[in-house]
C-alpha cells in the first residue's frame, strides 16, 4: 500500500531536551550495575593482597597458609602473570613480579567461597619485604640521583609518539619549541613567573571499581565489568595473556560514574588472572571504598612552573613552561596526560614563542590515570591564574586582557596549526555578562570579603590519531530501530544522544529507537573508549555514518520498486517518500521482509542492517623536538566559568555564592543534557578546588575514606549555579557538535582562585583552597604568624 | 598501612533483655563490644579497631530508647535514643536546644536514624558532637553494673581519647540532663571541612543564662570538641565572663581564654596552629550569638 | 557464629530468612532478596546509596544488622513504584533529569521519600539539609534538588 505524504510535520530531536532514555530503569531500581547481576552458586570471591610499602623488593612470598583455608579455591601472585601491559606504554604486571611501587600494589590474589573468607584468607599471605628508598616528589625524582622506579624502562613496548629517557624515572618528556622565547622576553614589557603545585585526587564514582571474570572449559574469558573502555579492556588484557581479542569478551552493563578513573585498565585484570585458576567460576572482585581512594587510578599530581610575557599593549609574546607530573608507580595511561599537557600548555591563547617541557615522572605514588579533563584542570590552575596576575601588572581588566589574547578562528596554535572556529571570546563576554563582571558586590558581613573571578579554558580530545568509532543500525519487523554501539553511558546521557543522534539521521520518529545494551564486546561494535568527551562526536558521527548506509539499502530498493532514483527519496517520520512522485510507503513494510515484485514473481530488498564507522584521517604527528606538526588534535572545546564568592576573613572558608558556566558546544544535541554536564561539572570543580587532596603521608595514603577525604555535598552547592550554551558549529560534528563533559570542571579552580584574589587580595598557588590554607595565606597578607 | 575489611569479621549477635543478662555476657571471658546505633562499631570493625567475639545489642534493654521529664523540667533520656528522636523531641526543642543543634550537626539524618547519644558519648571520641553540650548541661550518665547503679557527671566522664570511665560490666542506661538554669540560652557551634556533615575540625558548646549572684550578672558554661584529648570544659573563659563586665572586650578574652585551654593535635583535618585560631573565633562567635540572645530576652 | 532466623517485610512482602550474625541489611536485601535497587558504595554509612526506609525512617542499611531488622518494615527504591504508577518523585526525577549514572538515585530517592513524608513542603535548604547523606559526583545537586521540589508541589 502506498500512500501521499501527509501534511504532518516531523520535529527532529536534534537541539530537543529529550528526556533520558534511561531515566525510568534508573529511577525505579531496575536498572542492573555490575553488582546487581545474580551468578548463582559458582560465584567465587577475590580479594588482593597489597603492598604496605611505597616502594619494596618482595624477598619472600608464601601463599601456604591461606590456601589450606577451606573454602579457598585458589591465590594467584605474579608468577601467574605473562606479559606486561598498558595503553600507551606496557609497564605494569596485573600482579607484581619481584618489586612493588605503591602502597596498594597487587601482590597475591586470593579465591574463595565468600568475600569475608578471601579477605581473612589474604591476611594468611605471608610476604617478607626489603624496603627500597621511594620517590616522593617528581621534581626530585628527576634528579641524577635519585632511585629508579623501573630499570627496564627500554624494554618496555611503547606508542610512537611517547619518548621515554630510559636510565631516568621520566617515562615520557613531551617538547614543545615555537618561535624563540629567549628572544621574545626582550620584547615584554611585563613578566610573570610562578610555581603552582597540584595534589592528588580522586575519582570517587559513587560505584567503586568491580569486575566479574570467567573462563570456560574452551578458554574464553568473560568479563562483567563496571567500564568506560570495554573494547581497550579486552584488547589489553587478551596481550597480558597471549590471547586474541576475539575470546576475551567484555560486558559493562550501567556503570556508575567513571571521570576517567573506568578507562583503560586498572584493576579488572586482578579478576581475570584469579579466574584463571578456577575455570567455569565467575570471581568477583570489587573495590572497598577506602582501596578506591588509592587502588584505582588517582588524579596526577602537578609541579607546574610557568613564564608569561607580555608587551606594553597587553598582547601576549612569550611563554615557557615546565611541567612535572607526580604520576606515579605505573604510567601507562598518564604518558599521554602529559603530552596532552604539552600541546595544550598555552591555554586558548594567542602565544607567538612557546617552549614547553613535560615531563611525566614515576613515583612510589597511586597510579595516575585518566580524570575528567585529562591534565588540563591541573595546567589551568597555573595557567589563568598567571594571566590573571599578568592582567593586573599591566593594570588591564582581566575580561579585556583575556579578549585581547584568546585564540580566535585562524590563530595559530602552540603546535603550529590554525585553530578552527572557535567561541572562546563569546563565551567569556557572555559569562562576564552573567556575573555582571565589573560591578563590585557589597559582602553580606564585615568579616567577610567578595570578590568575582573568572578563567577560560580550552580542552581537545587526547587519543591516538586513529582512534575510531562504530555502529550498527538494525531495522525490527515494525521498523523501530535497534541501535548497536560500543560507547557506554556513565551517566553523562550518551545513550540518550546516540538515541536523538540515530532519530534525526534516519529520520524516524524518537521513540522509535532502542539502544542495544549493555556494551558487549561479543555483539557491540567496536568503539574505542568511552573517554575524552569524544562520544557524542565521534560515536555520533559513526552513527550518521550507519544511518546513511540504512538508508542507501532503501532507497536503492524503493527506486528500483517505484522505478525512480534514490536522489529522489527521502525517509521523514517513518515513512519512505519521493519528492517527485509524491508517493509514499511506510518503513515498516519494507525494512525487513523486503518489496514484493510487481508481477508477483518474488520479492526484493530483505533486512536492512546499516554499518557505520567513524576515525578521524587527519590528525598528524608532531616533530619529537619541537612538538610543531599541521594537525595535533582533532579539535578544542573552549569555554568559561565566572566565579562570585565570598571569604570568611576569620575562618578562611569560601563561600560560592554563584557560578556561571559558558561553553562552545558547537551545537547542543540536547541543551538540558549540556547543562546537566555544565552543573555537575561545576560542583565535582569546586569540590577538587576547596576540599579536596589525597594525602599521601611519605607515600602512605592517610585519607582513604569518605570519612578523611570529603566531596561536596548538596550543603556544599553554590547558591546559583548558571550554565550558558554557545555554539559555533564544528565542521566535521554530528549538527556540529563537540564534546562538553569534561570540560566543565577544568576553569573551575583558577576562577575561584581568581575570585578570591579579587576578593582578598591575595594569591594561592596551591590546590586545595582549604579554609585553612586560605586563612594562614590571610594572616601571612597582615603579617601576622 | 591498615587495610579495611570489605565487611564485618566474624562475631555473634545477642540482643540483651535485661540488664543482669548484660552483666553475664560481659563476665564471660570472650571478648564482647556492646552495640546501640553501631554506626561507629561497625566502622571501626571493618577498620579492625577491634574483633569481638560477641556484640551485646542493649538498645532494646528497658527505657533505653525512651525520654522522660525528670522533676522540675529535668530529662532523662535512654543512652540509645536515636540522634534525629533526639534533636526533634518537643522536650529538648523547648529546654536544650543547643542539644538539638549538637545532635543535627552529626553526618547526616539517615546516619542519625540509628547514632545513639550514648554510643556517641561512651565512644569517647574527642570530636563527639553531643560531649560539649553534655558537658555544658551538666549532664549525668547513668551506669548499670552488677554492683548497681553509678552515677557519673559528664566532666568525669571522658578519661582519654576513646576512653570513658565504665568499669568492666557496666553500661550506660541513661543521660539525666538536669533541670536547666533559668533563662539559659545554648548555641552549638561547629566547623568542619565542607559545609555541614564532617567531623569536627572544632565544637564549641556554650550555654549562657543571667544570674544575679554573679559579679557580670550571668552565667556561661562553655565546652569544646576536637581540640583536646578528651571533650573539655573551659572554666577559665567561664571566670572571666562572671567576673567582668560582659561587652566584646570581655568575650575577647574569654575565647583567648578557651584557645589557651585547648590542646589540639595535627590530624587528616586540621593543624594545631589552625584548630587553635578557630576555638577562639569560634567560640567568640558561640559567646556572641549566645550574648546576643540573652541580651534580647532581657 | 551463630545465625538468626528473622523475619520482616520488605516492600510489603514478608520475608524470612536466615542469617549470619555478621550480615548486614544491605547484603541481605542484594544478596539474597536479589533487591539491587540500594547500592554499597562505601560501607560506612558516608555515601548514603543504601539508604532504605526502616519503620519509616531512613536509615543507611551497610549500618544495620540483617539479625537487627528483624520484625521491621523495609521500603526500598523497589517499593516506591506501584502498579498504579511511579512516585511523583520519580516522576520528578525522569521530567527534569534528577539522574545520571544513577548508582546514588535509589538512595536519594529513598532519603526524599522519607523527607516529603515528614516535610511536605520544605524550603530548598530543608530539602538540601535532608540530603546530605546522598553523595553524587554526578549532578552537582541542581535536578536533584529541582526534583524534590517539583515533587513537593505536585505532592
Amino acid at each position: 500500500m502506498t500512500e501521499k505524504v501527509g501534511p504532518k510535520s516531523f520535529p527532529s530531536p536534534i537541539g530537543e531536551s529529550v528526556p533520558r532514555i534511561d531515566a525510568l530503569p534508573k529511577v525505579t531500581g531496575e536498572a542492573k550495575f555490575t553488582d546487581d547481576i545474580q551468578f548463582g552458586a559458582d560465584l567465587l570471591y577475590g580479594r588482593i593482597v597489597r603492598s604496605p610499602h611505597p616502594h619494596a623488593r618482595i624477598k619472600r612470598l608464601d601463599v601456604s597458609k591461606a590456601l589450606a583455608l577451606p573454602g579457598v579455591k585458589a591465590v594467584v601472585t605474579g608468577e601467574d602473570c605473562k606479559d606486561r601491559f598498558g595503553l600507551y606504554l606496557k609497564d605494569r604486571y596485573t600482579f607484581c613480579k619481584e618489586r612493588v611501587r605503591y602502597v596498594g600494589d597487587p601482590v597475591a590474589g586470593v579465591v574463595a567461597t565468600s568475600e569475608n573468607l578471601a579477605e581473612e584468607a589474604s591476611r594468611l599471605v605471608e610476604v617478607e619485604y626489603e624496603v627500597l628508598e621511594p620517590v616522593l616528589d617528581p621534581v626530585a625524582g628527576v634528579q641524577k640521583d635519585s632511585p629508579l622506579l623501573h630499570p627496564q624502562l627500554k624494554d618496555y613496548t611503547v606508542a610512537s609518539f611517547i619518548y621515554p629517557k630510559h636510565g631516568t624515572n621520566i617515562s615520557n618528556h613531551f617538547k614543545l619549541r615555537k618561535g624563540d622565547v629567549e628572544k621574545a622576553w626582550s620584547e615584554c614589557s611585563v613578566i610573570v613567573e610562578r610555581e603552582y603545585r597540584v595534589p592528588h585526587v580522586q575519582h570517587t564514582p559513587i560505584e567503586p571499581h568491580i569486575t566479574v571474570a570467567k573462563q570456560d572449559r574452551s578458554g574464553q574469558i568473560t568479563l562483567w565489568a563496571s567500564s568506560q573502555s570495554p573494547f581497550a579492556q579486552r584488547d589489553l588484557i587478551a596481550a597480558s595473556l597471549g590471547m586474541s581479542p576475539r575470546d576475551v569478551r567484555v560486558i559493562s552493563p550501567f556503570v556508575g560514574g567513571g571521570f576517567g578513573s573506568k578507562a583503560g585498565v586498572s584493576m579488572e585484570a586482578l579478576a581475570v588472572i584469579m579466574a584463571q585458576k578456577v575455570p567455569g567460576h565467575p570471581v568477583k572482585v570489587r573495590l572497598t571504598r577506602e582501596e578506591e581512594f588509592y587502588c584505582a587510578f588517582v588524579r596526577q599530581g602537578l609541579v607546574a612552573k610557568i613564564k608569561v610575557g607580555a608587551d606594553a599593549h597587553g598582547k601576549l609574546v612569550a611563554m615557557k613552561t615546565e611541567y612535572y607530573w607526580d604520576a606515579g608507580a605505573y604510567t601507562e595511561y598518564g604518558v599521554n596526560i602529559t603530552r596532552a599537557a604539552g600541546y595544550s600548555c598555552t591555554g586558548p591563547y594567542d602565544v607567538p614563542n612557546v617552549w614547553t617541557d613535560s615531563y611525566c615522572v614515576y613515583t612510589n605514588h597511586p597510579v595516575g590515570g585518566p580524570m575528567r579533563g585529562f591534565g588540563m584542570p591541573e595546567i589551568h590552575w597555573g595557567i589563568e591564574q598567571t594571566m590573571d596576575q599578568l592582567a593586573e601588572e599591566l593594570g588591564m581588566d582581566k575580561l579585556e586582557f583575556r579578549l585581547k589574547n584568546c585564540l580566535r578562528e585562524g590563530s595559530i596554535t602552540a603546535t603550529g596549526s590554525a585553530i578552527h572556529p572557535i567561541g572562546v571570546a563569546e563565551c567569556a563576554a557572555k559569562a562576564a555578562e552573567a556575573i555582571d563582571w565589573g560591578e563590585k558586590e557589597s559582602s553580606s558581613a564585615p568579616h567577610k570579603l567578595r570578590g568575582k573571578g573568572l578563567a577560560i579554558m580550552w580542552k581537545a580530545p587526547a587519543m591516538p590519531p586513529n582512534a575510531g568509532s562504530s555502529a550498527l543500525i538494525r531495522f525490527n519487523e515494525d521498523a523501530t530501530v535497534s541501535v548497536g554501539i560500543g560507547g557506554q553511558e556513565l551517566g553523562q546521557g550518551a545513550h540518550t544522544i546516540a538515541a536523538q543522534i540515530a532519530a534525526a539521521s534516519l529520520g524516524v520518529p524518537m521513540d522509535w529507537i532502542r539502544i542495544s545494551g549493555p556494551i558487549d564486546t561479543q555483539y557491540s561494535p567496536y568503539e574505542w573508549q568511552t573517554v575524552a568527551s569524544r562520544i557524542t562526536w565521534s560515536m555520533g558521527n559513526a552513527i550518521i555514518d550507519a544511518a546513511k548506509d540504512a538508508r542507501r539499502q532503501i532507497f536503492d530498493l524503493v527506486a528500483q520498486q517505484w522505478e525512480e532514483t534514490p536522489a529522489d527519496l527521502d525517509i521523514r517520520d517513518g515513512q519512505v517518500i519521493s519528492y517527485k512522485s509524491e508517493r509514499s510507503e511506510p518503513l515498516e513494510n519494507l525494512v525487513v521482509y523486503g518489496l514484493p515484485k510487481e508481477d508477483d514473481s518474488g520479492w526484493r530488498g530483505g533486512p536492512i542492517i546499516g554499518r557505520g564507522s567513524f576515525m578521524p584521517d587527519y590528525v598528524s604527528a608532531l616533530d619529537p623536538e619541537t612538538g610543531q606538526g599541521p594537525r595535533a588534535v582533532v579539535h578544542f572545546t573552549a569555554g568559561c566559568q565566572a566565579v562570585d564568592l565570598e571569604v570568611d576573613t576569620e575562618t578562611g572558608k569560601i563561600e560560592l555564592l554563584r557560578v556561571v558556566s559558558a561553553f562552545d558546544v558547537g551545537k547542543a544535541i540536547n541543551p538540558d543534557q549540556v547543562r546537566a554536564q555544565m552543573e555537575g561539572g561545576v560542583v565535582q570543580g569546586a569540590s577538587t578546588t576547596l576540599l579536596e587532596q589525597l594525602r599521601l603521608d611519605e607515600g602512605f595514603p592517610i585519607n582513604a575514606s569518605f570519612t578523611d577525604y570529603r566531596i561536596a555535598s548538596t550543603m556544599d552547592m553554590p547558591g546559583e549555579n548558571i550554565s550558558i550554551i554557545v555554539e559555533v558549529p564544528q565542521d566535521d560534528g554530528p549538527w556540529g557538535a563537540r564534546g562538553i563533559g569534561e570540560h566543565s570542571m577544568v576553569p573551575t579552580a583558577p576562577a575561584i582562585a581568581n575570585a578570591l584574589a579579587d576578593a582578598a587580595g591575595l594569591r594561592i598557588l596551591d590546590l586545595p583552597l582549604s579554609a585553612e590554607r586560605v586563612f594562614n595565606a590571610l594572616r601571612e597578607k597582615e603579617g601576622m604568624p | 598501612m591498615k587495610s579495611v575489611r570489605p565487611g564485618l569479621p566474624e562475631f555473634d549477635y545477642i540482643r540483651a533483655e535485661t540488664i543482669e543478662q548484660v552483666s553475664e555476657l560481659l563476665k564471660n571471658g570472650k571478648p564482647s563490644r556492646l552495640l546501640m546505633g553501631g554506626t561507629d562499631v561497625f566502622v571501626q570493625m571493618r577498620d579492625g579497631a577491634f574483633s569481638p567475639a560477641i556484640l551485646v545489642d542493649v538498645k532494646h534493654l528497658p527505657g533505653m530508647q525512651s525520654i522522660q521529664k525528670t522533676g522540675n523540667k529535668g530529662l532523662r533520656i535512654g543512652a540509645a535514643v536515636d540522634l534525629n528522636t533526639l534533636a526533634g523531641h518537643p522536650e529538648v526543642v523547648k529546654s536544650f536546644p543547643l542539644l538539638a543543634e549538637a545532635a543535627q550537626s552529626v553526618a547526616s539524618y539517615q546516619l542519625r536514624s540509628r547514632a545513639t547519644m550514648g554510643g556517641n558519648l561512651c565512644n569517647a571520641s574527642p570530636a563527639a558532637d553531643t560531649a560539649p553540650a553534655a558537658l555544658v548541661l551538666e549532664a549525668i550518665l547513668v551506669a548499670q553494673g552488677s554492683n548497681g547503679e553509678r552515677r557519673i557527671p559528664a566532666h568525669d566522664f571522658f578519661t582519654g581519647p576513646g576512653q570513658n570511665a565504665l568499669q568492666d560490666g557496666e553500661i550506660l542506661t541513661s543521660i539525666e540532663i538536669p533541670p536547666p538554669p533559668k533563662g539559659p540560652v545554648g548555641r552549638y557551634l561547629k566547623l568542619g571541612r565542607n559545609a555541614e556533615g564532617d567531623l569536627a575540625i572544632v565544637g564549641v558548646a556554650v550555654l549562657g543564662y543571667a544570674d544575679k549572684t554573679s559579679e557580670s550578672g550571668f552565667r556561661f558554661r562553655m565546652a569544646l570538641s576536637s581540640v583536646a584529648p578528651t571533650p573539655i570544659r573551659v572554666p577559665t573563659a567561664e571566670d572571666i565572663l562572671e567576673s567582668r563586665t560582659i561587652g566584646d572586650e570581655t568575650i575577647s578574652a574569654a575565647a583567648q581564654a578557651a584557645r589557651k585551654t585547648a590542646k589540639p593535635i595535627d590530624d587528616v583535618r586540621a593543624s594545631a596552629g589552625y584548630r587553635s585560631a578557630m576555638v577562639e573565633v569560634h567560640a567568640r562567635r558561640a559567646l556572641h550569638a549566645v550574648w546576643t540572645a540573652l541580651g534580647r530576652e532581657a | 557464629m551463630a545465625t538468626h532466623k528473622i523475619s520482616l517485610t520488605v516492600n510489603g512482602v514478608l520475608e524470612q530468612a536466615e542469617v549470619p550474625s555478621n550480615m548486614v541489611l544491605l547484603t541481605l536485601l542484594r544478596e539474597r532478596l536479589g533487591l539491587t535497587g540500594a547500592k554499597n558504595g562505601c560501607a560506612a554509612g558516608e555515601c548514603g546509596a543504601c539508604t532504605v526506609i526502616m519503620d519509616g525512617e531512613p536509615v543507611n542499611s551497610c549500618l544495620v544488622l540483617a539479625v537487627e531488622a528483624d520484625g521491621s518494615e523495609i521500603v526500598t527504591v523497589e517499593g516506591l513504584s506501584s502498579e498504579s504508577g511511579l512516585d511523583p518523585l520519580q516522576e520528578a526525577m525522569i521530567e527534569v533529569s534528577g539522574t545520571q549514572c544513577g548508582f546514588c538515585t535509589p538512595g536519594v530517592l529513598i532519603s526524599a521519600r522519607a523527607f516529603l513524608d515528614r516535610t511536605p513542603s520544605p524550603s530548598e535548604d530543608e530539602i538540601k539539609e535532608a540530603l546530605r547523606g546522598n553523595l553524587c559526583r554526578c549532578t552537582g545537586y541542581v535536578r536533584i534538588v529541582e526534583s524534590v521540589k517539583i515533587a513537593a508541589k505536585g505532592g
